[in-house]
């Protein structure tokens, strides 16, 4: 390229001086310019390595946000009487209030005001008690013993510049007589099923009264009501202080001022009814002030006398008896506990109490999120939490109505909860599980990664002794004594195996492999042990016949003597798997496995996995463990084989320790795309994200959960930067194990460098 | 080929006449700095009408010499003339060559080695190879010195340090290197390195120690060393010495061969090669009229 080459023969001497100097100048741009292009490639490539892992942890970071609380309003509202429940529309336009005096409407945004609900002639009875509104219906209380069930509504229509605009009303349902000697009702509760609702009072002492409403639509639009009332009797354990009522609507459960918890399970077709004490607050006996179920109904919250708040589990034990377990304590309450207002969307709960606090726990993590202080101490009436979560509404005595706005998108997401064995609903113990999505909305997602991260390393575990071996030996054997002829054949095809996408692997391997496994495996697991008995047993008699002799003078014969060899082994194998298995495993080594080992056998198991990925991870570790060992100067081990070692203890003995950086880092990359790997690990395992070591179970990594998960995952929800989370671990992992390779190696390379 | 009987001849009258006038080899009226010995100088390394090829290229012509025991034997030749190959006849290193094939015999103390029968790392046990180019294993000092003895079986540790030491003495590199015998090899010098790896090589008491150009890229002081090392070996090895350098072969060989494009032009005691040479090619060589 420089300038004076073209007619440098005729010029002057000093033009082409000139000339020299210009191309010398050429010449220096130019290693200036690929210098530049160089690291500027370098520093590209570490910035968008970080800039992906930012990427990634910045989807992550808003897990571990503590969540933001913060005053929007107090509102005086206009409603009269005692305040005995409140509730508020899905987007926190309107809150309703059910006071000793009817039910009133509060529009939260200001401005409307709309008349109370017409409530029908009482008959002079006045409104005692209501219970908390579920789906907008609300069973109000009498002071003659009946109960009047009114269901809220909200009608919304749009304007003609598409404005939204809510509209209360209320159906008034029907009376019923729950007391039959007309006792005013103080203690109400209820629970809307399938097919109606069901109302639990408090109607003497220890008397409890349920009514069950079946409400149906006939073909004209007529509504036909048919209830079923029952009295009941519970032991006598002091003044019924709480109620609830599980969700199948088969059992009531109350609360005593001696702090016992009373399982009333109601009578249906095949059982009679009974009344049993399950178990009571911890401790000393304290009057339990309010039961509710979280959303599921799987956990009963206790809130008692002295504030203290409580998750429970109702369980059955193997005595057929059912018995209240105590899971989590959250955070006390200076004073009794007054209301508990579960999410509408998740196992999280908001509790108030007489020291006007209102605090944020979450039923899974048994974790306190965030308090507020109303400032309204004794005088708190109510709270619940917005139907979004986003917001908490609390109510006092004399009629203020504040609303806080809370952001909090992730609740139930800890450290603890993401790594840590987490009691979940209907388990008896800890557990480490991940379950992300279940069949309803009331299900309790269970994330944690530990199981996953397990996965990943069980899998790569079961890779990485399949492939290690064989791929560090074949690389020893090709480097080191198979003829060159042959190694020119054996290297490009063990290389293109590389090339095999992955998905064609675990395609293979779940269809093909995982039936000829489970068919074969007894002969399998032979396979090495006979093939390399074979071996060993003619090289023994070869080394003391003249046979020797043969193999030295045509070197190349050995490798087709050593496959004749293998294949006779893997025959062998086979019908000796075969025999082994009849004879002496019962026909069938799963039922031996199960009895003798109490193993189970899944088709897609570890070990089809541990194969399939051996094949994906083989051609990366043979190739660069095989290029380490022949990059060993042939001038050393002509060093060593003059000494007069032989072929065996030069390659064991100097150029195995010369090529170890090589071999370390062929292993550490060939187990960082084990780890990795995806698509394998997705189809030849059944995905179970279970934690056993066995080799014939199978498991879920990271990576294929986050394959599997994110097409369910929506933007920016819990699940969906767990995931991201997953990935970040895998990051990571990959990250800090490359890392440790290739200080290892360095330190591996300075010792065994080579001049 | 043609001039191969003739040359062939003459050496076997030189070695006849000898086995003629004593019965035996003996050099004391040909070299001046070989010292007065009565030690029995029989042949040791008989090469029988050798012809070496790599694949199909001849590089050794129809060699015949034979090397006697307890001396220095050193080859001269022009660069590719086969020096090196014919020494790496003498322990098979070149077996390691694919497309390496051999003619003629090769004996040593009476031994046909090109016998499938014999086990070459035992040949190679029995006959040392130093390299040109010092070639230390990436081990310690000591290690590097105790290889050879371990891969024979000796795993005393008294019995390695032992042979270590006086490996290292006869390598003249005892003083050098006793304080620093856990080191790696690599951090040692180049003459060093050199004069470790004819240590190693005497490590497993060869009877035979073939060095290949051993000084060529080390300074006089080096070099003056390592020749003080190969006179003190000869008493108790054969040595034979590959070199460029005719300087060194006049001051320690005890008798000279002259390869040129793979023939043996003359093998004569040192110092008769080097003041009366026979042949012309010889004395071009020598005197440096020889590219
Ligand atoms: N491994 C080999 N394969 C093919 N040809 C070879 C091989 N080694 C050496 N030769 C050839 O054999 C001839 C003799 O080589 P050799 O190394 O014996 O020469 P030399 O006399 O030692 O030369 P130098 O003084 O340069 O070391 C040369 O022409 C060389 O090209
Ligand atoms: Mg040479």
């Amino acid at each position: 390229m420089s300038e004076g080459v073209t007619d440098s023969g005729s010029i002057p001497e000093k033009v082409a001086t000139m000339a020299t100097e210009k191309g010398l100048r050429g010449r220096l741009a130019k290693d200036r310019m690929a210098t530049r292009v160089v690291s500027a490639s370098g520093f590209m490539v570490i910035f968008f390595i970080l800039a992906i892992f930012f990427v990634i942890a910045a989807e992550v970071f808003p897990l571990f946000q503590s969540p933001e609380v913060s005053l929007n309003k107090v509102i005086d509202i206009k409603a009269k009487g005692t305040v005995l429940a409140f509730a508020t529309e899905e987007y926190k336009t309107i809150a309703y209030t059910v006071t000793s005096q009817g039910i009133f409407f509060q529009s939260l945004k200001g401005g409307n005001t709309w008349p109370p609900v017409a409530l029908p002639d009482l008959d002079g009875a006045r409104i005692t008690s209501a219970s908390t509104p579920q789906n907008h219906m609300v069973v109000l209380g009498l002071s003659d013993g009946r109960s009047l069930g009114v269901q809220i509504k909200f009608d919304i229509s749009f304007n003609e510049k598409n404005e939204r605009s809510v509209h209360p009303g209320a159906d008034i349902l029907d009376f019923v007589q729950l007391s039959e000697s007309g006792r005013p009702i103080e203690l109400i509760h209820h629970h809307v099923g399938d097919a109606g609702y069901m109302v639990t009072a408090v109607t003497g002492p220890n008397e409890v009264a349920v009514v069950q409403v079946k409400r149906k639509k006939n073909m004209m639009g007529v509504v036909r009501t048919k209830t079923q009332s029952h009295q009941f009797t519970l032991p006598n354990k002091g003044a019924i202080t709480a109620l609830a009522m599980d969700h199948e609507l088969s059992a009531v459960y109350a609360g005593t001022e001696s702090g016992q918890v009373i399982r009333l399970a109601l009578p249906t077709d095949e059982i009679d009814s009974s009344a049993e004490i399950i178990g009571a607050t911890p401790g000393k006996a304290v009057k339990i002030t309010v039961l509710k179920f979280l959303k599921g109904g799987m956990t009963l919250i206790l809130g008692d006398a002295e504030g203290r708040v409580i998750s429970s589990q109702i369980m059955k034990g193997d005595d057929q008896r059912y018995h209240l377990s105590l899971v989590h304590g959250f955070e006390s309450h200076a004073g009794a506990v007054r209301a508990i207002g579960p999410s509408h969307r998740d196992k999280g709960f908001v509790t108030t109490g007489d020291d006007g606090m209102v605090r944020y726990h979450f039923g899974t993590s048994g974790q306190t999120e965030y308090e507020l202080d109303t400032g309204w101490k004794e005088n708190i009436a109510d709270l619940v939490m917005a139907p979004k979560g986003d917001g908490i509404l609390a109510l006092d005595g004399k009629g203020r109505l504040g609303h806080w706005t809370v952001s909090n998108p992730h609740p139930g997401i800890t450290l603890r909860s993401l790594f840590g064995k987490v009691r979940y609903e209907g388990y008896e113990n800890s557990e480490y599980s991940w379950q992300s999505t279940g069949g309803t909305d009331e299900f309790e997602p269970k994330f944690s990664l530990t199981p996953l991260i397990f996965g990943t390393l069980k899998g790569t575990l079961y890779a990485m002794l399949f492939a290690a071996p064989l791929a560090l030996f074949a690389a020893f054997y090709s480097s080191q004594f198979m003829h060159d002829s042959l190694v020119h054949l054996v290297k490009p095809t063990v290389e293109f195996m590389a090339a095999l996408p992955s998905v064609v692997l675990g395609f293979f391997a779940a269809l093909w492999l995982a039936p000829r496994v489970e068919e074969l495996l007894p002969s399998l697991l032979m396979m090495p042990l006979v093939i390399g008995l074979l071996v060993v047993v003619v090289q023994y008699i070869a080394e003391h016949t003249d046979l020797r002799f043969y193999f030295k003078e045509k070197p190349a014969t050995e490798f087709y003597f050593l496959l004749i060899l293998v294949l006779i082994g893997t025959g062998l194998a086979l019908g000796l798997g075969i025999w082994f298995e009849s004879v002496l495993l019962q026909g069938d080594f799963r039922v031996w496995l199960l009895d003798a080992a109490g193993l189970g056998y899944d088709q897609r198991n570890s070990l089809v996995v541990g194969m399939a990925m051996g094949f994906a991870v083989i051609p990366i570790i043979f190739t660069i463990a095989e290029d380490s060992l022949s990059s060993v100067p042939k001038l050393l081990s002509a060093g060593s084989l003059a000494l007069g070692a032989t072929r065996w203890q030069t390659a064991v003995r100097v150029v195995l320790p010369t090529a170890s950086p090589g071999i370390f880092s062929a292993l550490m990359i060939g187990f960082g795309r084990a780890v990795g790997e995806t698509m394998i690990v997705l189809m030849a395992t059944g995905n179970t994200p279970i934690m056993d070591l066995s080799a014939f179970s199978g498991f879920r990594a990271l990576s294929a959960n986050i394959a599997v998960e994110l097409p369910e995952a929506p933007e920016g929800g819990t699940l969906f930067r767990i995931l991201f989370l997953a990935a970040l671990l895998l990051f990571l992992f990959t990250f800090v194990v490359n890392s440790i390779a290739e200080w290892v190696r360095l330190k591996l390379r300075e010792k065994y460098r080579v001049l | 080929m043609e001039p191969a009987k003739p040359m062939k001849g003459e050496i076997r009258s030189f070695l006849s006449q000898k086995e003629g006038n004593e019965g035996k080899l003996s050099d004391t009226d040909h070299t001046g700095n070989s010292s007065e010995q009565g030690t029995s100088n029989r042949v040791m390394v008989n090469i029988d009408h050798v012809n070496f090829y790599y694949g199909e290229k001849q590089v050794l012509i129809d060699v015949c010499m034979e090397i006697p025991e307890g001396m220095i034997t050193a080859y001269i030749g022009p660069s590719g003339c086969g020096k090196s190959t014919l020494l790496r006849c003498l322990n098979r290193m070149n077996d390691l060559v694919d497309g390496a094939r051999l003619e003629g015999k090769v004996e040593i103390a009476g031994e046909d080695i090109y016998d499938t029968r014999l086990e070459v790392s035992d040949l190679r046990k029995r006959v040392g190879l130093v390299f040109q180019k010092s070639n230390p294993f990436p081990k310690s000092i000591y290690e590097n010195i105790a290889y050879g003895p371990r891969i024979h079986g000796v795993n005393r540790k008294d019995e390695l340090d032992a042979i270590v030491e006086k490996s290292l003495k006869s390598a003249a590199l005892w003083d050098e290197v006793k304080d620093r015998l856990p080191e790696s090899a690599l951090g040692m010098s180049g003459g060093q390195q050199q004069r470790l790896c004819i240590a190693r090589a005497i490590a497993v008491e060869p009877e035979v120690l073939l060095m290949d150009e051993p000084c060529s890229a080390l300074d006089p002081v080096a070099t003056a060393k390592i020749e003080d090392l190969m006179v003190g070996l000869k008493e108790h090895y054969t040595i034979v010495l590959v070199t460029h350098n005719m300087q060194q072969a006049a001051r320690v060989s005890d008798h000279t061969g002259f390869l040129l494009l793979g023939k043996l032009v003359e093998f004569e005691p040192t110092k008769a090669l080097f003041t009366n040479p026979r042949q012309q090619e010889t004395e071009d060589y020598i005197t440096g009229r020889f590219g």
